[in-house]
């Protein structure tokens, strides 16, 4: 299995879960061929691939044809952390009035985009591994089941089962803190309850978040609407397909 | 002529080399960076304070910690916070954590293969399996500080202006892991003294760190030639400037010097004040200030990486929970500065805030911009004399002369900053 390993817009931090798997890369590196990954290799060849992870949001018209050439020349594309699945950070300026900021630029050579967007924006994504970061369980979870040709098997359920399992108490209840638990996908662990914070979002939306009910709820605790959306915008994926059109 | 290397390999980030030639000779040169700007700070701007630590730390995968330290340092700067010795001595630990996993990420995994003319860390694994497995083994221990203060090794949760959102009840089990793992990085020390380094030396560079009672990390005034100059006073002597190639911004002295920050420094500048062990690894691999060889800040990071583990040792064994995890921290209109030692140098932090701690301005100076300057500078002097260069050449030569500096690249490009001057008018498509 060829596999290839690529960046755009983003922190690094996403690749670095590669690193993280320590021996266990020494061997899956046995099994599959790493052609092309800049940060771990010197030598990289650029075919085609059988899987293509890649990290980062797309935010320049550079950022536009690379994703597509690397689309044609893979057969399945994993999009790897935040920016890559909704836009990170990054994509919390795609709520702000451009129209109003001014940013001071390095050169005329280098166009960006207003806009920080997904790679679903650009092209077909196979598969999310979500995340800011992504965590290596879920690394090795993925190139476990494609390498024996099975469906990864990763969470689809909110945070707050998670914090249930763990025996966490409500932080909303208990604290009066503010969490976005409810909507945002499980994966981490329910590590910011654990550390007696709300959640903040970081591995993005459940699928069909139901986004009126946290509002409602809130509202009930005296949270304005108006807040809990510019937690959603700097959630790491307030972009994110699902939720862009509501905040 | 140009020749160029386009995408440099094992290093953090994306950029790229050009020479420049004249009828075969070198006649300039420039390191680009052509990673998309992400408008961080401008991103920080009308959002409340304790964004801070969570959304800086995402401007690098690498050395989240430093982030989230030097930012909620400037933010209690300016809401005049005191943290109590006991929380600042965890701080310690968890950036000390980061100092060992980033470290050896880079002594092992980027920058080894160069001396052993291997494209990479796993080809590498097949000629010396147990130096692999033994910098696997350090950077899992500085992963595991992290994890145990914070969740994650990226991006952890637990940092906040006034101290940690929680802290474990015990830290115990660190203990033997750090144990090991500085025996690990005791027994690597010897196996790189039998490193080959090709000769140079970095002329008129100025080594710049922070000073403070410990080998610096955490806090401090910044160190260059003697004079002390405040994290307040940072950019009356320090300049950025923009360069048409490079979406990071280049650093000098005011007086038009050029500096470095890093391992290299830090050591030239407070070698004295190392733990008794990384000391003693100094000596035994022949090195002491100044070093001016930046091949050999492998061998500086090994030092430090034992430093880092002797030091967390003792605070793993002496940590007791503070009663409290953090103190009260209360907003009010003022501007704040922090800084601290990231992995690869003086991270510098500061923000105005209104006074329900919003943020009015945020401004963000990361090391790899600091070193941009002394790196081209140096590659300079490796290729001015040579005729013809080819692509090979460079490739063998220069990029791991750029790699033995460890450049951020992800750090160096959050730039971009909210400016009134110079400005364009960008229109939502």
């Amino acid at each position: 299995m060829r596999v290839g390993v690529f960046k755009f817009s983003s922190c690094d931090g996403c690749q670095l879960a590669f690193f993280e798997l320590e021996e266990e890369l020494l061997r899956l590196s046995e099994k599959v061929q790493i052609q092309y990954f800049l940060e771990a290799s010197s030598k990289n060849t650029w075919d085609y691939f059988d899987l293509a992870f890649v990290e980062g949001s797309i935010s320049t018209p550079e950022e536009e044809e690379r994703i597509k050439k690397i689309r044609e020349s893979s057969k399945f594309l994993v999009a790897i952390g935040a920016c890559a699945v909704s836009g990170g950070i990054q994509s919390a300026r795609n709520f702000e009035d451009f129209s109003e900021i001014y940013f001071s630029v390095y050169s005329g050579r280098y166009e960006v985009n207003p806009l920080s967007k997904p790679l679903s924006d650009f092209v077909k994504v196979d598969l999310e591994i979500r995340g800011c970061p992504i965590n290596k369980e879920a690394l090795r979870e993925v190139l476990i089941a494609l390498l024996q040709g099975k469906n990864p098997q990763l969470p689809s359920y909110p945070v707050c089962l998670e914090c249930k399992r763990k025996g966490n108490p409500c932080v909303v209840v208990a604290k009066g803190l503010i969490c976005l638990g409810p909507i945002t996908l499980a994966g981490c662990g329910a590590l910011c309850p654990t550390f007696e914070r709300g959640c903040y979002g970081c591995y993005g939306p459940v699928e069909n978040p139901n986004l009126q009910a946290l509002l409602e709820g809130y509202s009930r605790l005296r949270v304005s609407q108006d807040l809990i959306k510019e937690l959603l915008r700097i959630s790491f994926n307030g972009y994110n397909k699902s939720i862009r059109e509501w905040l | 002529m140009k020749v160029q290397i386009e995408a440099l390999t094992r290093v953090e980030g994306e950029g790229s080399l050009e020479v420049f030639l004249r009828d075969g000779k070198p006649e300039s040169l420039r390191l680009s960076i052509y990673e998309p700007p992400r408008l961080i700070e401008g991103i920080l701007k009308g959002k409340p304070y304790q964004v801070i630590p969570d959304i800086t730390a995402r401007i690098c995968g690498i050395c989240p910690v430093a982030y989230q330290m030097s930012g909620v340092q400037a933010i209690e700067d300016a809401f005049c916070v005191k943290i109590p010795e006991d929380i600042e001595e965890i701080r310690r630990l968890m950036y000390f954590g980061e100092w060992v996993q980033s470290h050896a990420l880079h002594v092992f995994f980027l920058h080894l293969p160069d001396f052993f003319n291997v494209p990479s860390i796993i080809e590498l694994s097949k000629i010396d399996k147990g130096l692999v497995l033994a910098g696997m083994e350090i950077k899992r221990a500085g992963s595991l500080i992290i994890q145990a203060l914070g969740g994650r090794t990226s991006h952890p949760v637990s940092v906040v202006p006034g101290g940690f959102s929680a802290l474990p009840e015990s830290l115990s089990e660190l203990k033997d892991t750090l144990e090991k793992a500085l025996e690990k990085a005791l027994w690597t020390a010897e196996k790189l003294k039998a490193l080959n380094f090709p000769d140079f030396e970095l002329k008129e560079v100025l080594f710049v760190s922070l000073i403070e009672e410990d080998y610096p990390i955490l806090k401090g005034d910044i160190y260059l030639e003697g004079v002390r100059v405040s994290p307040k006073e940072f950019k009356s002597v320090f300049v950025e400037f923009e360069v048409p190639y490079s979406t990071a911004k280049h650093a000098m002295t005011k007086d038009g010097r050029v500096y470095l920050v890093g391992p290299i420094a830090r050591f030239n500048n407070a070698f004295e004040k190392l733990s008794p062990l990384a000391i003693e690894t100094a000596h035994k691999l022949s090195l002491e200030p100044m070093v001016k060889n930046p091949h050999k800040g492998i061998l500086v990071r090994i030092v430090e990486i034992v430093h880092a583990l002797e030091r967390s040792i003792q605070i793993v064994k002496d940590y007791k929970k503070p009663q409290k995890s953090k103190v009260e921290v209360v907003p009010k209109s003022s501007t704040g500065y922090g800084v601290s030692e990231a992995p690869r140098g003086i991270l510098w932090h500061s923000y105005s805030f209104d006074s329900e701690g919003r943020i009015l301005s945020a401004d963000i100076v990361p090391p790899t911009s600091q070193n941009q300057r002394a790196i081209e500078l140096t590659l300079w002097e490796l290729i001015k004399d040579k005729e013809n260069i080819k692509e090979d050449w460079l490739r063998d030569h220069a990029e791991p002369m750029i790699r033995s500096f460890d450049p951020c690249i992800s750090c160096a490009t959050h730039f971009l900053k909210v400016s009134l001057k110079d400005a364009k008018k960008f229109t939502l498509a």
